[in-house]
């Protein structure tokens, strides 16, 4: 009686604190929950947004915390070759915080980026060494330079200044605003989960290093592919280890469906071509998003080359004098014009011994490497079935060739002027990514070092995989009269 | 009864949730482990050949993904690079398996091989050309021995876990959790085990002091030996040649025909069940489906011709060689004694791979087949006395030639033992229509195939001496001839 005068007093209160202290276990479980799971993209309704900085699903597998991105040319300062990310030929919009070619996703309790198909398909082009830059989405990327970018990477992460301790105060510094849980768990971890994932990642890609540099607007995507199989690189023959080419552009796919794509031919179906090309923003089939690609596939299907005479004149008699020749020389492997790609030979393979172009990329491309390739997307409807071994470089449509420069699927020769020259005088060594356009003779300015304090890169066409030679002769145009040589480059400006 | 529904009602209702998830977990592990999900079937022969079912999966199959992750995970072990390609299979673009591998989903997607792995042929015009692929010809690019130590070793490395397996099956597959759950805990340590339980068997082809098989070879009697009657390893050592198996209806056991090359066998449904049953790696569970398969084997095998000579033919030339044929060859080679055995001492080649078999072995392991309830005429239960003399349809697409495959092209076997090459390479498919077999020396040769020194144990290129006495236009004139058989 005297031990407990009110017993049911008491476990009311017991029954109180129960459920005060399940409900506040359930609030921190959702919360929690909320912040850590929510696994969502930076959305874009405009198509070529999407394209530019739409996710394709590849953040999940080894996106960067978008704060330590943006600390990160700090952070690794003297690896990257000037300052920020423009450096390595990143393109900045104005008013944009990530590159063309980021995309940004909510996971893991973080924002994280990571490249999308942009980055190599989009490039900026001026018209005069003082005019603003416009942005074309579908081109390739002439000023990044993709193998200084992934270098930057490898020796960033490794770097001594890549820990918790020296990233998180930049981060905030910068303007971010972390609480306790961001700053003793979330970000030291993601320090060294980013460490891990893009030491693996450029581990599997560490043929780069033995290769010479690509310079801007190029990259080697068939040893990259190897990668993707974790290939021995060590046992690789050497005459296979190079493949380095040219950004190829991306417009009018729905006209290509069906004609041998990639410089050697070696697939004719444009989604499985794109499939692959998602390998290379970390898309893989768990992860990717295929209405985003699907976004991006309906977008370049269609979408067109900006007009030369939009930004430069055209003279049309030259060019009717330059549609005769095209007509006899060019057509049956290159279409009708630069919107009607019917030709005999368009989209087939010539053999190497014919065209005579350099063989690296060719090569690089092995018989193993294509039986391989009909592996990826396994148990799914999207399987790779049709990679082929070939045995020579493709005939390309030709639709705004003008933006194509450097020209050969290893973008050796610095215009179209001087593809129509024999090798021999083509130039030895040119200047590569400046976006400033020579509408003379149809290319970028090759001829300086630096501009606006920005430095080329000088493309040595005696290195390896970099032979300017072949596609000449009498029937590629290259003995034509001066006369015929600039009448057909006047006509080619209208593609 | 009444004591029943006297029981509290939370133990009833427990007692039904229980029930309820015990048939949910049931029939969850039934489907994902052990349901039979048809295999995939094939309209065209020449497919079923290829990729069709036999019915392995169901004891040799290896889980898929794991079968996928194997050569991403250990490409150190493997052979070069290249992941399975680096083997020698056959494989055709756009091919999610290789030839000889089929897919069947018992539970959970399994792999195993055919009679294809072994018996489809590949052949390149030149070395820019892709391979002509001829299924139910020898695959002698096929690096088995490779392939069995590959799928040994994985299993013995420690990376061989479900951490370092499941990262890489993730870049490639999209599973469910339960099939996730699975892989890692069942799937993935169960495969490990049951590899690691072969190595016993396998001791031999770690032996250092045997040569490599090298490509296009294996060691069948011995196989037949470690594995189906599990008889202790002992000293012997005799790789041969993988054998086309086209046109099997030319063998007559009536006229006294045996089968494989020391005729150990008595006919094609006995030598087609024993080498299913070497792929199947147990006693087939549905025996009436195993024979079927091998019913509609050695229908399909019978009938099938050997490929026509696909370069030009000098028919004059090959008119000489006729004459030459029936002259030198025809005694062994198209008469009542083709298909039969020669004595060793007549024939003269390497006696080892006839070591590797002898009657006692023969009559185990038609006991075990008989106690499976599989009715065949068997093994020869005689002791071995030499080698059959072969029947020589499509012999252009069957180099390396002898039957330990220590003789690059048909030329060389037609030179004294002394100016036959001593030392080659195997597997490299690119075809030498001037001496009839494949390029196999330089340096694309080198790289592509693999050693063959006939000073080696069981690898020597001796006996079948006939052709010494014949001139050197005589040589060409019957290598002419024999390009039409």
């Amino acid at each position: 009686m005297t031990t407990d005068p009110h017993p049911a007093h008491k476990s009311r209160w017991c029954r109180i604190a129960a459920v005060i202290t399940l409900m506040i276990v359930v609030l921190v479980a959702l919360s929690l929950a909320h912040r850590f799971l929510r696994d969502r993209p930076v959305e874009y309704d405009d198509p070529v947004e999407h394209f530019k900085y739409g996710s394709t699903g590849g953040e999940r597998n080894l996106g960067f915390p978008y704060w330590i991105w943006r600390v990160l040319p700090e952070v690794c300062a003297e690896h990257l070759p000037g300052g920020g990310f423009e450096s390595v030929g990143m393109i900045y919009e104005p008013g944009k915080d990530l590159p063309v070619g980021m995309s940004k996703r909510r996971h893991m309790g973080i924002d994280r980026v990571f490249l999308n198909c942009a980055v190599c398909h989009t490039s900026t082009v001026r018209t005069a060494i003082d005019a603003e830059p416009f942005l074309v989405a579908g081109m390739g990327a002439n000023t990044l330079d993709l193998m200084a970018f992934q270098k930057f990477m490898h020796r960033c992460v490794a770097d001594r200044h890549f820990t918790p301790n020296q990233i998180i105060p930049r981060i905030q510094a910068a303007g971010a605003e972390l609480d306790l849980i961001d700053r003793r768990i979330v970000y030291p971890l993601a320090v060294h989960l980013m460490r891990d994932g893009v030491a693996g990642l450029l581990g599997r890609l560490r043929f780069i290093h033995t290769q010479p540099d690509w310079g801007p607007g190029r990259v080697d995507t068939f040893n990259s592919a190897k990668a993707l199989f974790n290939y021995p690189i060590e046992d690789l023959r050497s005459d296979e280890l190079l493949g380095t080419a040219d950004f190829p552009t991306i417009w009018n796919q729905a006209k290509k469906q069906g004609m041998q794509l990639h410089w050697d031919g070696n697939n004719d179906r444009v989604e499985e071509r794109n499939l692959n090309a998602s390998f290379g923003t970390g898309a893989t089939p768990r992860l990717i998003d295929h209405s985003a690609i699907a976004r991006i596939q309906a977008w370049n299907a269609t979408a067109t080359p900006p007009a030369f005479n939009a930004h430069f004149p055209i003279e049309p008699d030259l060019a009717a004098q330059g549609k005769v020749v095209y007509e006899h020389y060019c057509a049956d492997c290159h279409g009708k014009n630069g919107s009607d790609f019917s030709g005999r030979y368009v989209g087939q393979v010539v053999p190497l011994g014919e065209i005579g172009t350099d063989p690296y990329r060719l090569r690089s491309f092995t018989p193993q490497l294509a039986l391989n390739l009909g592996t990826p997307y396994a148990g799914t409807e999207y399987r790779f079935r049709s990679f082929r071994k070939t045995f020579g470089y493709a005939n390309a449509p030709m639709d705004g060739v003008w933006l194509r420069a450097p020209y050969l699927h290893n973008g050796s020769v610095p215009t179209l002027w001087d593809l129509l020259q024999p090798s021999v005088i083509r130039p030895k060594t040119f200047w590569r990514g400046n976006d400033r356009y020579d509408q003379v003779q149809l290319g970028f300015v090759d001829d300086v070092a630096e501009e606006n304090g920005r430095a080329f890169f000088l493309y040595d066409t005696s290195v390896p995989g970099n032979s300017n030679q072949g596609h000449e002769g009498e029937r590629y145009g290259t003995q034509l009269t001066y006369d015929q040589k600039w009448a057909l480059i006047e006509y080619l400006k209208t593609f | 009864m009444g004591k029943l529904m006297q029981l509290p009602r939370w133990v009833k209702v427990g007692a039904v949730l229980i029930l309820i998830s015990g048939i949910l977990v049931g029939y969850i592990g039934w489907d994902r482990f052990l349901r039979i999900y048809p295999a995939q079937t094939f309209d065209d022969p020449k497919e079923r050949f290829k990729y069709g079912s036999i019915g392995a999966e169901q004891d040799a199959g290896i889980p898929y993904w794991i079968f996928y992750a194997l050569p991403r995970v250990f490409p150190d072990m493997l052979p070069g690079p290249g992941g399975y390609a680096a083997f020698g299979v056959a494989w055709e673009h756009g091919q999610e398996l290789p030839i000889g591998f089929s897919k069947q989903r018992i539970g959970f997607d399994r792999v195993a091989n055919n009679c294809a792995v072994c018996h489809t042929a590949s052949y390149r015009v030149q070395h820019h050309a892709n391979p002509v692929l001829v299924p139910t010809g020898p695959n002698h690019t096929l690096d088995l021995e490779a392939f069995f130590r590959f799928l040994v070793d994985c299993a013995k490395d420690p990376r061989f876990n479900a951490d370092t397996l499941m990262a890489e099956i993730d870049l490639a597959a999209d599973l469910d959790w339960i099939d996730r759950l699975a892989y890692r805990y069942l799937i993935i340590p169960i495969t490990r085990k049951r590899l690691l339980e072969r190595e016993d068997q396998f001791q031999w082809i770690y032996r250092h002091d045997f040569p490599e098989w090298g490509r296009g070879r294996d060691d069948a009697m011995n196989l037949t030996k470690y594995f189906m009657i599990r008889w202790p390893m002992d000293d012997s050592f005799g790789p041969t040649d993988m054998p086309s198996i086209w046109n099997l209806k030319k063998y007559r056991p009536e006229l006294g025909h045996r089968m494989n090359f020391a005729g150990d066998s008595h006919n094609p449904y006995s030598v087609i069940i024993d080498s299913a049953l070497g792929l199947m790696g147990a006693e087939p569970k549905d025996k009436d489906d195993f024979l079927g398969h091998i019913d509609w084997l050695v229908e399909y095998l019978s009938a099938k011709p050997a490929p026509a000579y696909p370069f030009e033919i000098d028919s004059a030339k090959a008119g000489e060689g006729e004459q030459l044929f029936a002259d030198h060859c025809a005694r062994c080679h198209a008469s009542d004694r083709t298909g039969t055995v020669v004595a060793l001492a007549e024939i003269g080649t390497d006696r080892e791979r006839m070591d590797t078999w002898n009657e006692k072995a023969a009559a185990e392991a038609n006991e075990v087949v008989d106690e499976m309830g599989i009715e065949r005429k068997g093994l020869v239960e005689e002791p071995l006395s030499g080698y059959v003399a072969q029947f020589l349809d499509g012999i252009w697409l069957r180099a390396p030639y002898l039957h330990n495959g220590s003789v690059p092209t048909l030329y060389d076997l037609l030179l004294p033992v002394a100016q036959r090459p001593v030392q080659f390479y195997r597997g490299y498919n690119v075809y030498d229509p001037l001496k009839v077999g494949y390029i196999s020396q330089g340096k694309e040769a080198e790289h592509a195939g693999t050693l063959h020194d006939t000073r080696a144990r069981a690898n020597s290129a001796q006996g079948h001496e006939f052709g010494g006495g014949l001139s050197e236009q005589q040589r060409w004139a019957l290598l002419e001839y024999m390009k039409t058989l």
